[in-house]
């Protein structure tokens, strides 16, 4: 043995590592199962002091006007709701089938429900299986409707704010929705939304794009 | 703490793309050491004399492999969030040919391209000129092509749930894979000896 021992050459000792150790991995088993993650409240807490755990709905919708493609949106609504009006790109997954959904968690993963806290419900559910990159859309649909359909907008703006105002026009006009001045009766416009409803933007370079948005409905 | 630090938090962007410059310098040096800046050396493998390449290349695959799987059956690493690139299985062939084709012509692939013109070589240079107007060529052709690049595609699939066997077997059999390689290199080497160039 130890004259087997001598004869062996520096590397062949480093290959008769490598053999042992990948003999060793055959009965070792899966490595996945030895990183699973339990709830870091510390870490949870600072990624929501880091407001890392949340979009705006204006930065949402630079990212769709942006064609990006790096993200999964998912609409937590009611199959109705979202057949009725859905924010282009999203895909319908009610919350029970979110657990069941093949999401990887390198995913940048987007959840929206109508005012957030169904939203803010999952994104926990979500961190609890290791999800902790998951973000959800601040405020909801709502803030969507708010901040990007419907967005109220000064009647008298400062000369600084002119640039930051043609852009919020430009965004809610490529959504199909309408800027608000002050005065008008916001509510009675809103009812009028039906044009969005298909400018959902064709998904370029990922040929997964529209096949998943009809897996959670 | 554990790994992968960025995907925990550790660092944030900006200090990634710092560290990602710090690896890839250190990657580019161990492979000039290794003698890839020399694009005889490089191929030499394809004459069968000098399978360095192979060697190192299958060295640092086996090493990697046998790491994470280690390192992530302990526990330290988080392999779920290892970024895995998807598959699209017919433009990757072509797409790998072609690398083989013009790595046997011109003696580099690109990483190595670049080791080479970083020693001062004229033919590493000439072959990042090369990269440089192919990625504009491909840009502008992308539009026709674009039917190519997707076509086929897999997702981020690995070996295991491909052949539907555990890790730790695709583990064993890239090992044996890798000692029968290194192997039949020294036996090709001894064979295809006397193609060697005076000069090396």
């Amino acid at each position: 043995m130890s004259n087997f021992c001598n004869r062996l050459t520096y590397h062949q000792w480093l290959a008769l590592i490598a053999v042992v150790l990948g003999l060793f991995a055959f009965v070792a088993g899966d490595p996945y199962s030895g990183s699973r993650i339990t709830i870091d409240t510390k870490e949870l807490a600072s990624i929501v002091e880091g407001k890392v755990d949340h979009v705006t709905a204006l930065e949402l919708a630079d990212w769709i006007i942006q064609e990006k493609t790096d993200y999964r949106l998912i609409d937590l609504r009611t199959e109705d709701e979202y057949s009725e009006y859905h924010i282009p790109t999203a895909e319908c997954v009610a919350l029970p089938d979110l657990m069941e959904l093949p999401l990887q968690r390198t995913e940048n993963i987007v959840l929206y429900s109508e005012g957030g806290i169904h939203s803010a419900q999952a994104w926990m559910l979500l961190a609890a299986r290791g999800f902790v990159h998951s973000k959800m859309l601040l405020g909801g649909f709502e803030a969507w409707q708010d901040s990007v359909l419907f967005p109220t907008l000064p009647e008298n703006p400062a000369p600084s704010e002119l640039a930051a105002i043609e852009k919020l026009k430009s965004v809610s006009a490529h959504f199909g929705g309408a800027p608000q001045t002050g005065g008008q009766a916001i509510s009675e416009v809103k009812r009028t939304i039906t044009a969005p409803k298909n400018t959902t933007p064709t998904a370029t370079g990922k040929p997964s794009g529209g096949k998943k948005k009809k897996e959670g409905c | 703490m554990n790994a992968p630090f960025f995907k925990f938090g550790a660092f944030n962007e900006e200090i990634s793309l710092v560290i990602a410059v710090l690896i890839g310098v250190g990657f580019g040096f161990f492979l000039e050491r290794a003698g890839f800046g020399n694009g005889r050396k490089l191929a030499a493998q394809f004459y069968g004399y000098d399978l360095t390449v192979f060697k190192v290349m299958f060295s640092a695959i086996v090493t990697a492999m046998l790491g994470l799987f280690y390192l992530s059956w302990i526990g330290y690493v988080d392999l779920s969030l290892v970024y895995v690139s998807p598959t699209y299985l017919v433009p990757q062939i072509l797409g790998g040919l072609l690398l083989g084709v013009g790595f046997a012509i011109g003696g580099y692939c690109p990483g190595t391209s670049c080791v080479s013109a970083a020693t001062g070589r004229y033919d590493g240079f000439v072959y990042l000129i090369g990269i440089v107007f192919g990625i504009f060529v491909f840009g502008e052709m992308f539009s026709i092509m674009e039917s190519l690049y997707s076509a086929t595609p897999m997702g981020s699939i690995t070996l295991p749930q491909l052949f539907g066997v555990s890790y730790g077997m695709i583990v064993m059999l890239v090992v044996f894979m890798a000692v029968g390689g290194f192997i039949f290199a020294a036996w090709a080497e001894k064979k295809f000896a006397h193609l060697r160039p005076e000069e090396q």
